[in-house]
């Protein structure tokens, strides 16, 4: 991965963390002071190195792990705002990256009742009950990243 | 990678869509796992991490066996 990859990587994980959104690369193209072409060719090595993850066939972020850019039933609040986030791990993820405390509200994906989960000084202090189950074994999760 | 409220559900989840169970985490081992696996991710100066180094997160967590092996 290249300097300029990296670069382009920086812009869309800050922008997506401030905004709660990922740019576009005409966004990502203007804030760089590149051209189009350039960030959308940046944009499909990062989706090939899984360092971002391209609604198929596009240039449009689906996922920069562990934020998402559609709605999904993970939601997660921390630092004063709001994301989606792709999965149970990666709602998680998200105030570990952050390293704030914050919450997720999802549900149970059996009964589909409401289920939370908070952590508070850098500890999982409510769901703790619950359980994560994870279906794709660990060599296998990049081969259908939207089922894994 | 979904939230259930228990074993039973667990059991009654896999069985309606006919999965074969994989693996199971309490919320606690995940949190712990979440922070290991992305706590860099929003740093300036990230890098992407070598297989060996996910690899080791996994070992250091204690999740062993043929279905956390990366590669």
């Amino acid at each position: 991965m290249d300097a300029f990859d990296l670069e382009v990587r920086r812009h869309v994980y800050l922008a997506f963390a401030s905004d709660g959104r990922p740019p576009s690369a005409g966004e990502t193209a203007t804030a760089l002071w590149r051209s189009l072409e350039e960030v959308e060719k940046a944009y499909r090595r990062l989706h090939d190195a899984h360092a971002l993850v391209l609604q198929p066939g596009t240039t449009t972020i689906w996922m920069a792990n562990p934020f998402s850019a559609v709605e999904t039933p993970h939601r997660v609040e921390c630092a004063g705002r709001r994301w989606y986030a792709n999965c149970a791990w990666d709602a998680l993820g998200i105030m570990a990256a952050f390293r704030r405390d914050g919450r997720v509200e999802s549900e149970c994906a059996d009964c589909r009742e409401p289920v939370s989960l908070d952590v508070a000084d850098g500890s999982l202090v409510a769901g703790r009950e619950l359980l994560v189950h994870i279906l794709v074994p660990a060599r296998r999760w990049w081969e259908d990243i939207g089922f894994t | 990678m979904v939230y259930l409220r228990s074993e039973v559900h667990l059991a009654r989840w896999l069985e309606a869509n006919g999965w074969e169970p994989g693996a199971t985490l309490t919320a606690t081992k995940m949190w712990e796992l979440a922070q290991r696996w992305w706590s860099t991710r929003l740093e300036a100066d990230w890098r992407p991490r070598l297989t060996g180094a996910s690899q080791a997160i996994l070992d250091d967590l204690g999740l062993a066996g043929d279905f956390w092996q990366l590669a």
